[in-house]
């Protein structure tokens, strides 16, 4: 149960008040990214264009687009990795359960290898 | 249960809750984006001087009426996807009755036994040391872990609600009418839960205590139960 003798909770840093980026899965990645592109962006136009205003606009508009994009690419594989340490957890614990056992696949397999030969 | 001064959600203890967690921090990553980008336009804005020149914007307004819509449609597709998720009731193992009194739940488990039991809060003058206060109950809700849980709820004067957070459960007691909800615990453990609407003077001393054990825990548990 918290607080019975565990350290103090991981103080979380809420990006403008409520997204707490360094517990939500992605999300620090994300903003970093997000960050990036808008400085390479950003940068980018300044440096061959000179327009600030324009330059702005696309800082922003690159932060918002690489951020949103990052964040879909995580969570999609953060997601199959959460389904393939579910298949994980659930082969294992059918292994456990039925080694040696009639219902164990292996056992059947090496059976019919046998009764082939 | 909540840490002190806890702003978010519990961890989860249910697939469910899992799912509504995922959907909440993808919620929030869209509104971080627009939130960055209303504040640079109102920036802009506050930087500009006033003018009427603009005659039409056909781009501009093309731009603001497919981008909310492309935001909307990434919202709703998960939100449904779990909605729909929630109402699955596939075969439960078993069935729970939790109905509301003022101010106190009471539980039956009548699939394989006739047990009843009603669960009271502890008063704070009679908490042993460590435990939580207006949290415990002298009765648990102990419900086998990894197994399909049916609870159906319903009350018994006036409307209360049976909420357990972690496991992302919040379902209306209405008298005169069944609720139905279900829900599979992923790991042992104690989850704290109160009541959800108000329901008279007591309404914060009502509090909701599920036990998730291990299913010969759970079976001895019972027993005992069933010979008391």
């Amino acid at each position: 149960m918290a607080g019975e003798g565990d350290s103090e909770p991981e103080k979380s840093f809420k990006l403008l008040g409520f997204l707490d980026v360094k517990n939500v899965p992605c999300a620090r990645e994300s903003v970093l990214y997000g960050s990036l592109g808008s400085l390479v962006l950003g940068l980018g136009h300044f440096l061959a264009t000179s327009r600030v205003r324009r330059s702005c606009d696309f800082a922003v508009g690159g932060f918002i687009f690489t951020m949103l994009g990052y964040w879909f690419y995580c969570r999609y594989n953060f997601a199959q990795h959460r389904i393939r340490q579910r298949m994980l957890r659930e082969g294992m614990k059918n292994k456990i359960l039925f080694e040696g056992s009639s219902l164990d696949p292996e056992r059947k397999q090496t059976g019919n290898e046998r009764s082939n030969s | 249960m909540a840490n002190p001064s806890q702003f978010g959600f519990q961890d989860a203890s249910s697939p469910i809750m899992e799912e509504l967690v995922e959907f909440h921090d993808h919620a929030l990553m869209v509104a971080l984006a627009i939130c960055s980008l209303v504040l640079y336009l109102l920036t802009l804005m506050l930087m500009e001087k006033l003018s009427s020149n603009t005659v039409d914007a056909q781009e501009v307004e093309l731009i603001w009426t497919i981008l909310p819509a492309i935001v909307l449609i990434l919202l709703a597709l998960p939100s449904l996807q779990i909605l729909y998720m929630m109402d699955e009731i596939d075969e439960p193992d078993l069935t729970l009755k939790a109905i509301g009194h003022q101010w106190y739940w009471t539980y039956e488990y009548t699939d394989f036994k006739d047990l009843s039991f009603d669960s009271y809060m502890v008063p704070t003058s009679e908490l042993p040391s460590g435990h939580f206060r207006l949290l415990e109950v002298d009765h648990r809700v102990v419900v086998p872990m990894e197994s399909p849980i049916r609870v159906i709820i319903t009350a018994g004067d006036v409307l209360h609600s049976w909420a357990v957070p972690t496991l992302g459960v919040k379902t209306d007691a209405i008298p005169g009418r069944l609720n139905q909800t279900s829900f599979i615990t992923t790991r042992p453990g104690i989850f704290y839960g109160q009541c959800s609407e108000i329901c008279g003077a007591n309404h914060s001393y009502m509090p909701i205590v599920v036990e998730s054990t291990p299913l010969t825990h759970f079976e001895n548990w019972s027993s005992l139960l069933s010979a008391s």
